[in-house]
């Protein structure tokens, strides 16, 4: 850098302020037409939004209105009329799709827990098999877990039940369940665990009361969303527990669930089935809504006790 | 080399002290617990167990399909009782077709409203409008079949799909007349399916973005739109291709919504507006009616080329993910 001194002749400082007026000219055409593409483009984004809320929200209240419509005490009290006679409601599928949910539960989220354990604990070529193992049974179509479940329980004894339903749920179920608990629990501080063995405490014990009872806000919301998730679920259900137009109870005879319902009364050309169809909507749309309310605002609470 | 110049020092004598004697002795003082040793691995088994099950069981009840067709079974298809053949081609060009439809429209209207949505929406709406769109998320998709059946079909025959017909270079997949079902309005069940999923995964991961990134693009001058394309977009890109990801694969193994409104015709498409049939639909239509044998088997093995399809789409999103990630690792 040497430091020379430039004199400035008249006619060079003339081009210089030229040449500073044409640059700031053309700075201030780009900002210019940046602003405007820029207020083009978020036009766009509010067009994008008024786009996917408007079959989203006429979607939600479509269903509320016309599932209010069919909605009354006997239709949640009831079991189904033959066809053709009125009345009659769903109690049948409500409770079939209370249990073999229930039962699913019960069995994917021990196990979810299990495992999930297994792959915060274990690092490695199994861990990491098993992992990917799960990520990738999260994204396969529920038809398939449906038609494995056929395959494994129904076709052998030919025999449809709500327990085979639940499995199949289950089977659902377990990936999504195991990578949200081992999230859940790795979101609990390892100085925790540390602090825990530095202690002396006993492995499963420093388990059970501090990775466990950290992850809890996590277990809870990532356990609640996969039911809420299963509840929905159609395609593993419609060949392995065939439906029943009468209150079951009991899980290893065949049972109704509310997408059942959903699917044969809305695909008939019948009224009064639609608008059956349209009230069981409602139930599963409700009962899927609570589920993810409740799994939020427990998370959210359990999160601010444990602060 | 055993120390000969030391002497041989007894080693100190250690004597525990109250309780933890005893504690030593308990078998349950072993470092890990044998009983929580047990625990884990029997979860981690039976997850290995299922998984290994259902590939098996998949293969095994198709092998027959597979044994009579050969490889011929992905393309020109396999026996079926009542239609004497299923086209697997149709079904996996129909299964492509619809997705291709619902990514097209879910993917820019999801992520635009997403980007609405993290960066240009005051808080007093961007919260209430993320909240409920992340319940939307959770509809189950027969409730998005049903409507899309009974409200959203007459709606596409009376005036959407004619409308199509009048738009230049659009109207060239639209000719044929419209009948209801149709794979359009397949696809835009799908897409409205998984509209949600897209909005939320792609709105978590740009409001993820360091706000630092953000003011940096802003003091070099970028626009409030060019933050998005230059920093936001850019930061949060794994997180909407994860998103097109699961759209992608619920979108292809979509049954039920498909099967409602798609109208179940095995013939070739020869446009949108014609109904067609997916692998999905396919399957949910004729699983029931098969017979043991042969033609079980012959709809197992759709399920087969199914699985194998979304598997595709979901091992492939993941690599193109660890790459990515590894690059972005390699640089930085």
């Amino acid at each position: 850098m040497s430091s020379t001194v430039y004199a400035i002749d008249p006619d060079a400082a003339g081009a210089i302020g030229a040449r500073r007026d044409l640059v700031r000219e053309s700075a201030r055409r780009s900002l210019v037409r940046r602003r405007l593409l820029g207020r083009a483009a978020i036009v766009l984004c509010v067009v994008a939004v008024a786009v996917s809320l408007a079959p989203l929200v006429a979607l939600v209240t479509y269903t509320t209105s016309r599932g209010i419509h069919a909605l009354s005490w006997t239709f949640l009290t009831h079991i189904p009329t033959p066809p053709g006679i009125p009345g009659g409601g769903v109690s049948n599928a409500i409770v079939g799709t209370v249990i073999i949910v229930g039962v699913a539960v019960a069995m994917a989220v021990p196990v979810g827990i299990m495992a999930a354990l297994f792959l915060v604990e274990r690092t490695g070529r199994i861990a990491s098999a098993l992992r990917f193992a799960a990520d990738v049974l999260t994204g396969v179509p529920s038809i398939a877990v449906g038609a494995f479940a056929v395959a494994v329980f129904v076709d052998p004894f030919d025999h449809y039940s709500g327990l085979v339903g639940s499995f199949a749920l289950a089977t659902l179920m377990l990936p999504i369940v195991i990578r949200a608990n081992e999230a859940a629990m790795r979101s609990v501080p390892r100085d925790l665990w540390e602090a825990g063995l530095a202690l002396g405490v006993r492995r499963s014990r420093v388990v059970r009361s501090v990775v466990l009872r950290g992850a809890l806000p996590g277990l809870v919301t990532g356990n609640l969303l996969a039911v809420s998730r299963a509840v929905g679920e159609t395609a593993p259900l419609l060949f392995t527990i065939f439906g029943s137009g009468f209150l079951v109870a009991n899980p290893t005879q065949p049972m109704q669930a509310l997408p059942l319902t959903i699917f044969t009364d809305g695909t008939s050309a019948q009224p009064s089935s639609q608008l059956i169809a349209w009230g069981s909507a409602f139930v599963l749309l409700v009962l899927v809504l609570v589920l993810s309310v409740v799994a939020r605002v427990v998370s959210a609470r359990l999160n601010r006790q444990a602060r | 080399m055993a120390p000969t110049l030391l002497e041989e020092v007894p080693p100190p004598r250690l004597t525990p002290v109250g309780g933890v004697k005893e504690a030593l002795q308990r078998r349950s003082a072993r470092p890990g617990g044998r009983a929580y040793t047990v625990v884990r691995w029997s979860g981690a088994v039976l997850f290995a167990a299922i998984v290994v099950a259902l590939v098996v069981s998949l293969l095994a009840s198709s092998s027959q399909a597979f044994a009579h067709s050969g490889l011929s079974f992905f393309w020109s298809g396999t026996y079926n009782a009542a239609k004497d053949i299923y086209p697997t081609g149709v079904f996996i060009l129909g299964t492509l077709i619809t997705t291709a439809v619902a990514i097209i429209l879910a993917v820019p209207i999801g992520v635009g409203t997403a980007a609405f949505l993290s960066e240009f929406a005051p808080r007093w709406l961007a919260t209430p409008l993320s909240v409920a769109i992340d319940l939307i998320a959770a509809v189950p998709s027969i409730v998005v079949g049903l409507w899309g059946l009974l409200v959203l079909q007459p709606i596409f025959t009376r005036h959407v799909e004619p409308f199509m017909k009048k738009i230049p270079v659009l109207e060239w997949f639209f000719h044929g007349p419209a009948l209801g079902p149709s794979m359009f309005l397949a696809g835009t069940v799908l897409a409205v399916m998984i509209l949600p999923t897209i909005v939320a995964l792609s709105r978590t991961s740009m409001s993820a973005v360091a706000v630092e990134d953000r003011e940096a693009a802003r003091a070099l001058g970028a626009t409030r739109w060019q933050v998005v394309t230059t920093a936001v977009v850019p930061g949060a890109r794994t997180g909407i291709e994860a998103a097109v990801t699961l759209g992608i694969g619920r979108a292809m193994g979509e049954t039920i919504a498909v099967a409602m409104v798609i109208g179940n015709n095995y013939a070739l498409p020869h446009s949108l507006l014609s109904p067609g049939a997916t692998l999905g639909s396919a399957i949910i239509n004729n699983f029931g009616e098969a017979s043991p044998g042969l033609d079980r088997a012959s709809v197992i093995g759709l399920v087969v080329v199914l699985l194998v399809l979304s598997a595709l789409v979901n091992v492939g999103g993941q690599l193109l993910m660890r790459a990515r990630s590894r690059v972005v690792g390699a640089t930085t």
